[in-house]
Protein backbone atom coordinates (compact mmCIF):
# COMPACT_ATOMS: atom_id res chain seq x y z
CA UNK A 1 0.00 0.00 0.00
CA UNK A 2 1.18 3.31 -0.63
CA UNK A 3 4.09 2.05 -3.32
CA UNK A 4 4.73 4.45 -5.81
CA UNK A 5 3.66 2.43 -8.86
CA UNK A 6 6.67 1.80 -10.97
CA UNK A 7 7.27 4.17 -13.68
CA UNK A 8 7.47 3.27 -17.16
CA UNK A 9 8.57 4.66 -20.05
CA UNK A 10 6.34 7.21 -21.55
CA UNK A 11 7.07 5.59 -25.19
CA UNK A 12 5.51 1.87 -23.39
CA UNK A 13 2.36 4.01 -22.14
CA UNK A 14 1.84 5.80 -25.54
CA UNK A 15 2.31 2.20 -27.29
CA UNK A 16 -0.33 0.73 -24.74
CA UNK A 17 -2.62 3.87 -25.35
CA UNK A 18 -2.21 3.17 -28.98
CA UNK A 19 -2.74 -0.55 -28.21
CA UNK A 20 -6.39 0.00 -26.48
CA UNK A 21 -7.36 2.40 -28.74
CA UNK A 22 -6.84 -0.70 -31.52
CA UNK A 23 -8.98 -2.67 -29.81
CA UNK A 24 -11.80 -0.59 -29.19
CA UNK A 25 -12.08 -0.09 -32.75
CA UNK A 26 -12.11 -3.33 -33.39
CA UNK A 27 -15.44 -3.93 -30.88
CA UNK A 28 -16.77 -0.74 -32.43
CA UNK A 29 -16.66 -1.99 -35.45
CA UNK A 30 -18.40 -5.42 -34.33
CA UNK A 31 -20.89 -3.43 -32.86
CA UNK A 32 -22.02 -1.07 -35.61
CA UNK A 33 -21.33 -4.81 -38.37
CA UNK A 34 -24.08 -6.20 -35.82
CA UNK A 35 -26.18 -3.22 -35.66
CA UNK A 36 -26.57 -2.84 -39.60
CA UNK A 37 -27.08 -6.71 -39.79
CA UNK A 38 -30.45 -6.12 -37.23
CA UNK A 39 -31.67 -2.90 -39.93
CA UNK A 40 -31.61 -5.24 -42.52
CA UNK A 41 -33.27 -7.82 -40.71
CA UNK A 42 -35.51 -6.00 -39.80
CA UNK A 43 -36.63 -5.33 -43.03
CA UNK A 44 -35.50 -1.53 -42.38
CA UNK A 45 -37.58 -0.90 -39.26
CA UNK A 46 -35.12 1.84 -38.35
CA UNK A 47 -36.33 3.44 -41.63
CA UNK A 48 -39.44 2.78 -41.16
CA UNK A 49 -40.46 5.67 -38.80
CA UNK A 50 -39.02 8.59 -41.12
CA UNK A 51 -41.21 6.58 -44.16
CA UNK A 52 -44.48 8.11 -42.95
CA UNK A 53 -42.40 11.78 -42.86
CA UNK A 54 -41.13 10.86 -46.29
CA UNK A 55 -45.13 10.24 -47.42
CA UNK A 56 -46.20 13.78 -46.16
CA UNK A 57 -43.05 15.51 -47.70
CA UNK A 58 -43.49 13.67 -51.32
CA UNK A 59 -47.41 14.17 -51.11
CA UNK A 60 -47.40 18.01 -50.40
CA UNK A 61 -44.91 18.65 -53.13
CA UNK A 62 -46.78 17.06 -55.49
CA UNK A 63 -49.37 18.98 -54.81
CA UNK A 64 -47.56 22.36 -54.49
CA UNK A 65 -45.95 22.44 -57.49
CA UNK A 66 -49.30 22.38 -58.89
CA UNK A 67 -50.53 25.08 -57.18
CA UNK A 68 -47.97 27.24 -57.99
CA UNK A 69 -47.86 26.68 -61.40
CA UNK A 70 -51.73 27.12 -61.71
CA UNK A 71 -51.12 30.63 -59.46
CA UNK A 72 -48.31 31.86 -62.08
CA UNK A 73 -50.49 30.65 -65.22
CA UNK A 74 -53.87 33.25 -63.55
CA UNK A 75 -51.37 35.87 -62.41
CA UNK A 76 -49.54 35.89 -65.85
CA UNK A 77 -53.00 35.46 -67.49
CA UNK A 78 -54.74 38.64 -65.57
CA UNK A 79 -51.30 40.86 -66.67
CA UNK A 80 -51.43 39.78 -69.97
CA UNK A 81 -55.11 39.66 -71.16
CA UNK A 82 -54.90 36.08 -72.43
CA UNK A 83 -57.28 34.81 -70.03
CA UNK A 84 -57.64 31.16 -70.45
CA UNK A 85 -54.33 29.47 -71.90
CA UNK A 86 -51.07 30.69 -69.97
CA UNK A 87 -53.43 29.09 -67.32
CA UNK A 88 -53.85 25.68 -68.97
CA UNK A 89 -50.29 25.89 -70.08
CA UNK A 90 -48.67 26.59 -66.58
CA UNK A 91 -50.92 24.02 -65.01
CA UNK A 92 -49.10 21.38 -67.04
CA UNK A 93 -45.70 22.61 -66.31
CA UNK A 94 -46.47 22.64 -62.71
CA UNK A 95 -47.72 18.95 -62.75
CA UNK A 96 -44.74 18.29 -64.41
CA UNK A 97 -42.90 20.18 -61.82
CA UNK A 98 -44.50 17.77 -59.47
CA UNK A 99 -43.67 14.69 -60.92
CA UNK A 100 -40.13 16.01 -60.80
CA UNK A 101 -40.15 16.80 -56.67
CA UNK A 102 -41.58 13.44 -56.20
CA UNK A 103 -38.88 11.91 -58.45
CA UNK A 104 -36.22 13.51 -56.34
CA UNK A 105 -38.24 12.41 -52.99
CA UNK A 106 -38.37 9.31 -54.05
CA UNK A 107 -34.25 9.45 -55.09
CA UNK A 108 -33.25 10.85 -52.00
CA UNK A 109 -35.40 7.55 -50.14
CA UNK A 110 -33.43 5.39 -51.67
CA UNK A 111 -30.31 6.92 -51.36
CA UNK A 112 -31.37 7.25 -47.40
CA UNK A 113 -32.47 3.65 -47.04
CA UNK A 114 -29.44 2.65 -49.08
CA UNK A 115 -27.06 4.39 -47.11
CA UNK A 116 -28.32 3.11 -43.74
CA UNK A 117 -28.22 -0.69 -44.47
CA UNK A 118 -25.28 -0.63 -46.76
CA UNK A 119 -27.32 -1.40 -50.04
CA UNK A 120 -28.55 -4.76 -48.49
CA UNK A 121 -32.57 -4.08 -48.46
CA UNK A 122 -33.86 -6.56 -51.06
CA UNK A 123 -31.30 -7.68 -52.50
CA UNK A 124 -29.96 -10.48 -49.56
CA UNK A 125 -33.66 -11.47 -49.19
CA UNK A 126 -33.99 -15.06 -50.75
CA UNK A 127 -36.45 -15.21 -53.54
CA UNK A 128 -39.50 -17.70 -52.89
CA UNK A 129 -41.24 -17.33 -56.25
CA UNK A 130 -40.68 -20.74 -58.44
CA UNK A 131 -40.91 -18.63 -61.69
CA UNK B 1 -71.88 18.91 -30.67
CA UNK B 2 -68.76 21.45 -29.64
CA UNK B 3 -67.63 23.17 -32.94
CA UNK B 4 -64.39 21.71 -33.81
CA UNK B 5 -62.81 24.68 -35.24
CA UNK B 6 -63.53 26.63 -32.04
CA UNK B 7 -59.77 25.83 -31.31
CA UNK B 8 -58.17 27.71 -33.19
CA UNK B 9 -59.84 31.09 -33.11
CA UNK B 10 -57.18 33.85 -32.54
CA UNK B 11 -58.12 36.28 -29.52
CA UNK B 12 -56.65 39.67 -28.77
CA UNK B 13 -54.70 40.05 -25.93
CA UNK B 14 -53.33 43.49 -25.94
CA UNK B 15 -54.04 45.49 -29.08
CA UNK B 16 -51.32 47.14 -30.31
CA UNK B 17 -50.58 49.17 -33.29
CA UNK B 18 -47.72 50.15 -34.64
CA UNK B 19 -47.21 52.50 -37.53
CA UNK B 20 -50.42 51.19 -38.84
CA UNK B 21 -49.86 47.43 -38.88
CA UNK B 22 -52.00 45.74 -36.82
CA UNK B 23 -48.90 44.07 -34.44
CA UNK B 24 -51.79 42.78 -31.36
CA UNK B 25 -50.47 40.79 -28.79
CA UNK B 26 -52.33 37.26 -29.67
CA UNK B 27 -53.04 34.22 -28.18
CA UNK B 28 -50.99 32.70 -30.54
CA UNK B 29 -48.09 35.45 -30.08
CA UNK B 30 -48.67 34.27 -26.64
CA UNK B 31 -47.70 30.53 -27.10
CA UNK B 32 -45.23 31.33 -29.35
CA UNK B 33 -43.41 33.90 -26.73
CA UNK B 34 -43.89 30.63 -24.34
CA UNK B 35 -42.23 28.25 -26.70
CA UNK B 36 -39.13 30.78 -26.50
CA UNK B 37 -39.13 31.39 -22.63
CA UNK B 38 -39.68 27.19 -22.65
CA UNK B 39 -36.60 26.69 -24.71
CA UNK B 40 -34.64 29.38 -23.32
CA UNK B 41 -34.95 27.97 -19.92
CA UNK B 42 -34.28 24.52 -20.27
CA UNK B 43 -30.98 25.11 -22.40
CA UNK B 44 -29.79 27.57 -19.72
CA UNK B 45 -30.73 25.70 -16.83
CA UNK B 46 -29.68 22.29 -18.19
CA UNK B 47 -26.47 23.21 -19.30
CA UNK B 48 -25.76 25.15 -15.95
CA UNK B 49 -23.07 22.54 -14.25
CA UNK B 50 -21.43 21.96 -17.66
CA UNK B 51 -20.25 18.41 -16.26
CA UNK B 52 -18.36 16.30 -17.98
CA UNK B 53 -20.90 13.02 -16.58
CA UNK B 54 -23.79 14.93 -17.25
CA UNK B 55 -27.14 14.71 -15.16
CA UNK B 56 -30.17 13.82 -16.66
CA UNK B 57 -31.21 17.11 -17.76
CA UNK B 58 -27.73 18.15 -19.64
CA UNK B 59 -27.76 14.71 -21.55
CA UNK B 60 -31.57 15.21 -22.15
CA UNK B 61 -29.93 18.80 -24.04
CA UNK B 62 -26.70 17.25 -25.41
CA UNK B 63 -28.87 14.26 -27.00
CA UNK B 64 -30.96 17.17 -28.59
CA UNK B 65 -27.89 18.87 -29.83
CA UNK B 66 -26.71 15.27 -31.34
CA UNK B 67 -29.42 14.65 -33.19
CA UNK B 68 -30.22 18.48 -34.99
CA UNK B 69 -26.21 17.89 -35.35
CA UNK B 70 -26.50 14.44 -37.04
CA UNK B 71 -29.04 15.52 -39.15
CA UNK B 72 -27.42 18.74 -40.37
CA UNK B 73 -24.49 16.20 -41.17
CA UNK B 74 -26.17 13.67 -42.79
CA UNK B 75 -28.14 16.21 -45.17
CA UNK B 76 -25.32 18.76 -45.89
CA UNK B 77 -22.41 17.16 -45.30
CA UNK B 78 -22.58 14.64 -48.06
CA UNK B 79 -20.48 16.70 -49.97
CA UNK B 80 -16.86 15.31 -47.83
CA UNK B 81 -16.95 11.71 -48.05
CA UNK B 82 -15.02 10.65 -45.04
CA UNK B 83 -16.83 7.70 -43.13
CA UNK B 84 -13.89 6.37 -40.98
CA UNK B 85 -13.86 9.10 -38.45
CA UNK B 86 -17.22 11.19 -38.83
CA UNK B 87 -16.37 15.07 -38.49
CA UNK B 88 -12.93 15.51 -39.85
CA UNK B 89 -13.37 18.64 -41.42
CA UNK B 90 -17.41 20.48 -41.70
CA UNK B 91 -16.87 22.75 -44.99
CA UNK B 92 -18.75 25.94 -43.26
CA UNK B 93 -22.78 23.88 -43.19
CA UNK B 94 -21.88 23.94 -39.71
CA UNK B 95 -22.71 27.60 -39.61
CA UNK B 96 -26.38 26.63 -40.35
CA UNK B 97 -26.93 24.43 -37.57
CA UNK B 98 -27.84 27.43 -35.20
CA UNK B 99 -30.58 28.26 -37.46
CA UNK B 100 -31.73 24.65 -38.03
CA UNK B 101 -31.77 23.57 -33.99
CA UNK B 102 -33.80 26.97 -33.85
CA UNK B 103 -36.39 25.77 -36.06
CA UNK B 104 -36.66 22.57 -35.21
CA UNK B 105 -36.59 23.38 -31.27
CA UNK B 106 -38.76 26.10 -32.11
CA UNK B 107 -41.96 23.97 -34.05
CA UNK B 108 -41.24 20.96 -31.92
CA UNK B 109 -42.20 22.90 -28.76
CA UNK B 110 -44.76 24.95 -30.44
CA UNK B 111 -46.19 21.35 -31.68
CA UNK B 112 -46.27 19.62 -28.44
CA UNK B 113 -47.58 22.70 -26.19
CA UNK B 114 -50.78 22.37 -28.41
CA UNK B 115 -51.17 18.90 -27.73
CA UNK B 116 -51.99 19.96 -23.84
CA UNK B 117 -55.38 20.12 -23.46
CA UNK B 118 -57.04 23.98 -23.77
CA UNK B 119 -53.71 25.14 -25.24
CA UNK B 120 -52.97 26.63 -28.40
CA UNK B 121 -51.38 25.60 -31.42
CA UNK B 122 -49.28 27.99 -33.28
CA UNK B 123 -48.37 26.12 -35.86
CA UNK B 124 -51.70 25.22 -36.67
CA UNK B 125 -52.01 28.92 -38.52
CA UNK B 126 -50.69 29.48 -41.99
CA UNK B 127 -49.63 32.63 -41.15
CA UNK B 128 -46.79 30.93 -38.40
CA UNK B 129 -45.73 28.20 -40.78
CA UNK B 130 -45.60 30.05 -43.76
CA UNK B 131 -43.55 32.96 -41.88
CA UNK B 132 -40.86 30.22 -40.83
CA UNK B 133 -41.39 28.79 -44.63
CA UNK B 134 -40.74 32.06 -45.77
CA UNK B 135 -37.50 33.06 -43.96
CA UNK B 136 -35.88 29.54 -44.97
CA UNK B 137 -36.83 30.27 -48.36
CA UNK B 138 -35.07 34.19 -48.27
CA UNK B 139 -32.27 32.37 -46.49
CA UNK B 140 -31.22 30.16 -49.54
CA UNK B 141 -31.95 32.97 -51.60
CA UNK B 142 -29.57 35.15 -50.21
CA UNK B 143 -27.15 32.39 -49.26
CA UNK B 144 -26.98 31.03 -52.81
CA UNK B 145 -26.36 34.59 -54.48
CA UNK B 146 -24.05 35.53 -51.95
CA UNK B 147 -21.74 32.04 -52.06
CA UNK B 148 -22.09 31.28 -55.66
CA UNK B 149 -22.96 34.63 -57.35
CA UNK B 150 -24.92 34.22 -60.74
CA UNK B 151 -23.34 30.41 -60.45
CA UNK B 152 -26.54 29.54 -58.69
CA UNK B 153 -28.75 30.17 -61.27
CA UNK B 154 -27.18 26.52 -61.94
CA UNK B 155 -29.60 25.01 -59.98
CA UNK B 156 -32.47 25.76 -62.52
CA UNK B 157 -30.25 24.49 -65.57
CA UNK B 158 -29.39 20.58 -65.23
CA UNK B 159 -26.52 19.54 -66.85
CA UNK B 160 -26.86 16.68 -69.92
CA UNK B 161 -30.06 18.25 -71.27
CA UNK B 162 -30.75 19.11 -74.90
CA UNK B 163 -31.03 22.65 -75.98
CA UNK B 164 -34.12 22.52 -77.44
CA UNK B 165 -36.14 21.64 -74.55
CA UNK B 166 -34.05 23.68 -72.27
CA UNK B 167 -36.53 26.61 -72.03
CA UNK B 168 -39.36 23.95 -71.13
CA UNK B 169 -36.91 22.49 -68.22
CA UNK B 170 -35.65 25.63 -67.00
CA UNK B 171 -39.27 26.49 -66.37
CA UNK B 172 -40.29 23.30 -64.55
CA UNK B 173 -37.15 23.86 -62.02
CA UNK B 174 -38.52 27.02 -61.44
CA UNK B 175 -41.30 26.34 -60.67
CA UNK B 176 -40.61 23.28 -58.79
CA UNK B 177 -38.24 25.79 -56.72
CA UNK B 178 -41.15 28.11 -56.26
CA UNK B 179 -43.06 25.11 -54.56
CA UNK B 180 -40.89 24.81 -52.37
CA UNK B 181 -42.05 27.34 -49.59
CA UNK B 182 -45.55 26.23 -50.04
CA UNK B 183 -45.21 22.65 -49.58
CA UNK B 184 -42.81 23.48 -46.64
CA UNK B 185 -45.23 25.83 -44.92
CA UNK B 186 -48.59 23.99 -45.96
CA UNK B 187 -47.79 20.17 -44.65
CA UNK B 188 -47.21 21.64 -41.54
CA UNK B 189 -49.61 23.72 -40.93
CA UNK B 190 -52.15 20.88 -42.34
CA UNK B 191 -50.94 18.32 -40.17
CA UNK B 192 -51.30 20.06 -37.45
CA UNK B 193 -55.07 21.54 -38.29
CA UNK B 194 -56.14 18.28 -39.46
CA UNK B 195 -55.13 16.20 -36.23
CA UNK B 196 -56.56 18.74 -33.94
CA UNK B 197 -59.98 18.94 -35.40
CA UNK B 198 -59.73 14.69 -36.00
CA UNK B 199 -59.60 14.65 -32.16
CA UNK B 200 -62.19 17.31 -31.73
CA UNK B 201 -64.48 15.46 -33.66
CA UNK B 202 -64.29 12.42 -31.99
CA UNK B 203 -63.98 13.93 -28.72
CA UNK B 204 -67.28 15.24 -29.25
CA UNK B 205 -68.92 11.82 -30.57
CA UNK B 206 -67.82 10.68 -26.92
CA UNK B 207 -69.85 13.61 -25.52
CA UNK B 208 -72.85 12.91 -28.24
CA UNK B 209 -73.14 9.75 -27.25
CA UNK B 210 -73.27 9.79 -23.70
CA UNK B 211 -75.68 12.34 -23.45
CA UNK B 212 -78.28 10.54 -25.71
CA UNK B 213 -78.15 8.07 -22.71
CA UNK B 214 -78.90 4.45 -22.44
CA UNK B 215 -77.35 1.55 -24.81
CA UNK B 216 -75.69 4.77 -26.69
CA UNK B 217 -73.69 5.85 -23.51
CA UNK B 218 -71.93 2.18 -24.27
CA UNK B 219 -71.24 2.70 -27.45
CA UNK B 220 -69.35 5.68 -26.56
CA UNK B 221 -66.40 3.08 -25.79
CA UNK B 222 -65.71 2.97 -29.78
CA UNK B 223 -64.66 7.24 -29.81
CA UNK B 224 -62.99 7.24 -26.58
CA UNK B 225 -60.61 3.92 -27.93
CA UNK B 226 -60.08 6.12 -31.61
CA UNK B 227 -59.60 9.29 -29.90
CA UNK B 228 -56.81 7.81 -27.37
CA UNK B 229 -54.69 6.33 -30.41
CA UNK B 230 -55.68 9.60 -32.22
CA UNK B 231 -53.46 11.11 -29.26
CA UNK B 232 -50.75 9.11 -29.42
CA UNK B 233 -50.26 9.38 -33.16
CA UNK B 234 -50.71 12.78 -32.81
CA UNK B 235 -47.80 13.12 -30.51
CA UNK B 236 -45.60 11.48 -32.99
CA UNK B 237 -47.32 13.70 -35.65
CA UNK B 238 -46.00 16.67 -33.64
CA UNK B 239 -42.64 15.53 -33.55
CA UNK B 240 -42.56 14.07 -37.37
CA UNK B 241 -43.11 17.22 -38.94
CA UNK B 242 -40.81 19.53 -36.68
CA UNK B 243 -38.29 16.92 -37.76
CA UNK B 244 -39.47 17.33 -41.57
CA UNK B 245 -39.26 20.69 -41.47
CA UNK B 246 -36.02 21.08 -39.83
CA UNK B 247 -34.31 18.32 -42.52
CA UNK B 248 -35.88 19.84 -45.28
CA UNK B 249 -34.24 23.38 -44.20
CA UNK B 250 -30.60 21.50 -44.43
CA UNK B 251 -31.57 20.34 -47.82
CA UNK B 252 -32.81 23.37 -49.54
CA UNK B 253 -29.46 25.07 -47.23
CA UNK B 254 -27.70 22.49 -48.82
CA UNK B 255 -29.05 23.56 -52.31
CA UNK B 256 -27.64 27.40 -52.11
CA UNK B 257 -24.10 25.98 -51.14
CA UNK B 258 -23.72 23.54 -54.10
CA UNK B 259 -26.37 24.36 -56.40
CA UNK B 260 -24.78 22.07 -58.95
CA UNK B 261 -27.32 18.94 -59.09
Amino acid sequence: MGRPRPRKNKYQDIAQFERRVSELDKKLGKVRAEKAAEAVSHGGSAVGGRGMSYGFRIGSEFVGAILVGAAIGYGLDLLLGTKPWLLLLFFLLGFAAGVLNVMRGYQQLQGDISRETGGNIGHSVPDNDDD
Amino acid sequence: MPDPIHQFEIKRIVPLDLFGLDATFTNSALFMLLAVVLIAGFLIFSMQGRSLVPTRLQSLAEMLYEFVANMVRDTMGGHSHDDGHGHSHEHGYMKFFPLVFTIFIFILTLNMLGMIPGFFTSTSHLAVTAGLALLVFVTVLIVGFAKNGLGFLNLFVPSGVPIYVLPLVVAIEIISFLSRPISHSVRLFANMLAGHITLKVFAGFIIMLLGAGGAYGVLSILPLSMATALTALEFLVAFLQAYVFAMLTCMYLNDALHPGH
